[in-house]
């Protein structure tokens, strides 16, 4: 128990850290990079649900980022309805969606199941952009009005990232009851062999899409925290796989089925690729460079930095997760 | 080997630990330096973000280096005169790489502005990143130059302090059916077909109503996915429902396509107008099957914008002018980004010079009451309900016709920019 809980509360600690700092110093441009950061680190935590503790790697889990930011964008373009209920909104219906859409795809396994997501992240995609009231390949622009309500834009800006700060909190904390419950056990055992799991009378199939529906919930939210704070949302930024990508290189960079392993991978990922962009020296030549730092690391540390500590440094092996 | 990794590991971690940390000084020592910053000013700055990777690396790239093109005009000169301060100022162009994603545009936007102490904002590259930046400008009350951002939407919006340079989408194709409807009064059946995009709908959408306004019938009115690349089935359904004139794309690839396959089954249409395509260098690649096609442009190198053409209201250096400085700089010719991107620079020159003033309200109102002539055109924002919309900017429509058996673009519309006839498209077959 003392092993599980020193990684939650560093993760919590670090979390804290990033909503904490901008928040005393009153630093607009510390709030908008920890909001990155606290964006990639919520977006790796609850993928790292499904495809570190399940097994399954879903190469277009930002379908559900999509989906939520369109879901929240409309329902406040239109209905005028509170942030707050439409984001809960947007993040149930994002589950249900995972529900149905598990029903069919789960089935799949391995590289069948990775394709299939992909290609379910383009169909979504094409959907709206032909949906007229969607805004269609346009997307949808908020009136600047609309943060009014909030306390203008200002405070709206504040407003998303509290909102998201507490979204990370509930995430992470929700990844680490799962990991320590019956429940989590379930999915470990399909992880290792689905099968044999199945024998041994775990419902797979239940659990299966319980994982992915809580693995789509907080995708959704931060989407519609992320868009609402944008003030205009349309299908290429919604969809875009690069993001998917981003979000299973940042699980497997911190270290797959672990607590803090997502925390440290979307921090790191985050923190070279800012600092490579704003310096002086190395704006130019950002991509480069942080393409090299990534293939190192994955050439010389291929089980993440968890895995990578704790192998090193025999302190930690018993008590990071 | 593997103890020095994880000490580089854990040196890593150490550094981005201590970068945070600058961070925090940095702009704890900022808010004292504004102070004294104010009083002795140097320089202009202006702040923007270049998609220098990404899907809109090359617009953007030119768009930027336009802009560059500007400064260095302009600090030659010795700067711009403000009036408020009794001298002249340099300008000081600060950017960072955007990615063509909305990820980072704000954090970097809120960067420029209080990091950078950006005293004015351009635009990145398209109306998605645009929309973004623009939520912060108007946050922190800076003005927002866009350039490179067509959209209609986001002029609709209630931002005061965004100022379009381009012409709007829902005006793209307008020109093309006025020059359809003068030279061909006898059509009445068109077709219009575009690309599932962003941009392309927006223009097609628009150019259906105005040409509905305008007595014609669309006959056809299909969009079809981005990637396309047949394009049979619709040319089939515009001969069967006897349209006489296409118009739409999206583009350059999809917009080629088309031109090559009604081309080839020598579909007889009095005009062929195409998005984006015809307007590129690369498009006469097709050979004959680029003949007589017709598309919109915001701005081309051979159009003459002077103190000639518009004594009265000019401003900046003609078009000639900067064709000759970019290409000796760049070895090509300049596209409309370019220009786009040396006209946004023009616009807050000439706004600052005009208000004598670096205060965001003095510079708005100029911009707000102006209407001048640059290379790039007429420039005139709009009032509200669409505040900074360009109103004054047209656009030209280009024709490849044929000079000495080799393909050429000319300009076919409007008048006072033409240097050449319109030829009807049927006129090949």
């Amino acid at each position: 128990m003392k092993k599980n809980l020193f990684s939650l509360l560093l993760a919590l600690g670090i979390i804290f850290y990033f909503i904490l700092t901008p928040m005393i110093l009153n630093s607009p441009i510390l709030r908008e990079s920890s909001f990155t950061t606290l964006m990639y680190i919520a977006l790796a935590i609850s993928l790292n649900i499904l495809m570190g503790f399940t097994g399954y790697v879903s190469f277009g889990h930002v379908v559900f980022f999509g989906i939520g930011g369109y879901i929240t964008f409309a329902l406040l373009y239109y209905y005028k309805i509170s942030l707050f209920l439409a984001l809960i909104l947007a993040g149930i219906f994002a589950a249900l969606i995972a529900a149905l859409l598990g029903s069919v795809v789960l089935n799949l396994r391995g590289a069948y199941f990775a394709i299939a997501t992909i290609g379910i992240n383009e169909a979504i995609k094409s959907l709206v952009n032909n949906l007229e009231f969607l805004g269609g390949a346009e997307g949808l622009f908020f009136n600047m009005k609309i943060y009014k309500s909030y306390g203008g834009p200002q405070n709206a800006l504040w407003l998303s990232f509290y909102l998201l700060g507490i979204i990370t909190i509930v995430v992470l904390i929700i990844s680490y009851l799962i990991k320590h419950s019956k429940f989590g056990l379930g999915l470990f055992a399909i992880r290792e062999d689905e099968d044999a799991a199945s024998t041994l009378g775990v419902n797979t199939k239940l659990f299966k899409t319980i994982a992915f529906m809580i693995s789509a919930f907080f995708p959704a939210v931060v989407g519609g925290i992320f868009f609402f704070k944008n003030g205009s949302i349309d299908p290429g930024s919604a969809f875009s796989l690069t993001k998917s990508v981003e979000m299973i290189f940042m699980v497997m960079l911190g270290g797959i089925g672990t607590i803090l392993g997502p925390v440290l991978g979307a921090i790191t990922y985050d923190k070279i690729k800012e600092t490579l962009l704003v310096s002086e020296a190395f704006k130019n030549l950002h991509l480069t460079i942080s393409g090299i730092i990534l293939l190192l690391i994955v050439l010389f540390v291929p089980e993440g930095i968890i895995g990578f500590l704790r192998r090193k440094i025999k302190v930690l092996k018993n008590i990071l997760d | 080997m593997k103890k020095y990794l994880s000490i580089a590991l854990a040196l890593s971690f150490a550094f981005f630990g201590c970068l945070d940390k600058k961070e925090e000084k940095g702009n704890k020592q900022s808010i004292s330096e504004t102070k004294a910053k104010t009083a002795s000013k140097d320089f202009i700055v202006i702040g923007y973000t270049e998609s220098k990777t990404g899907k809109f690396a090359t617009e953007s790239r030119e768009q930027s280096q336009g802009l560059k093109l500007w400064a260095e005009d302009v600090n030659k000169n010795g700067g711009i005169y403000v009036k408020a301060l009794g001298k002249k100022l340099k300008v000081k162009l600060i950017s960072y790489d955007d990615e063509s994603l909305k990820d980072r545009v704000q954090q970097l936007y809120t960067r420029l502005i209080t990091e950078d102490k950006a005293d004015f904002l351009i635009s990145p590259y398209s109306s998605g990143l645009t929309a973004s930046a623009a939520v912060v400008s108007e946050q922190y009350g800076k003005v927002l130059i866009a350039t490179g951002a067509a959209s209609d939407k986001i002029f609709k919006k209630g931002y005061e302090l965004v100022y379009q340079i381009y012409t709007p989408a829902s005006r793209y194709l307008k020109d093309a059916i006025d020059l359809l409807k003068e030279k061909h009064p006898d059509v009445i059946k068109i077709a219009i077909i575009y690309e599932n995009s962003n941009f392309a709908k927006s223009v097609a959408t628009a150019a259906k109503k105005y040409a509905e306004e305008k007595g014609f019938k669309v006959v056809v009115f299909e969009s079809y996915d981005p990637g396309t690349s047949d394009f049979t089935t619709l040319i089939n359904k515009i001969k069967e429902k006897g349209a006489q004139a296409l118009i739409g794309g999206g583009h350059f690839t999809d917009g080629q396509a088309i031109a090559k396959q009604v081309n080839d089954v020598k579909l007889p249409l009095k005009m062929l107008c195409i998005l984006v395509a015809p307007a590129i260098d690369k498009f006469k690649e097709i050979g004959k099957a680029a003949l007589y096609v017709s598309g919109p442009s915001q701005w081309e190198p051979k159009v003459d914008y002077s103190p000639k053409t518009y004594p009265e209201k000019f401003y900046g250096i003609s078009s000639k002018e900067f064709v000759e400085k970019y290409k000796k700089i760049y070895a090509k010719d300049p596209s409309y980004h370019a220009a786009g991107g040396y006209a946004a620079g023009l616009v807050l020159q000439k706004a600052i010079e005009d208000s004598g003033s670096l205060e965001t309200s003095k510079v708005k109102n100029a911009l707000d009451n102006m209407d001048i002539y640059t290379l790039f055109g007429h420039i005139k924002f709009e009032k509200a309900p669409y505040h900074g919309r360009q109103e004054g900017h047209k656009m030209v429509i280009v024709q490849w016709q044929e000079k000495q058996n080799k393909l050429d673009k000319e300009i076919v519309y409007p008048k006072e920019a033409s240097t050449s006839n319109y030829i009807p498209y049927n006129k090949k077959f």
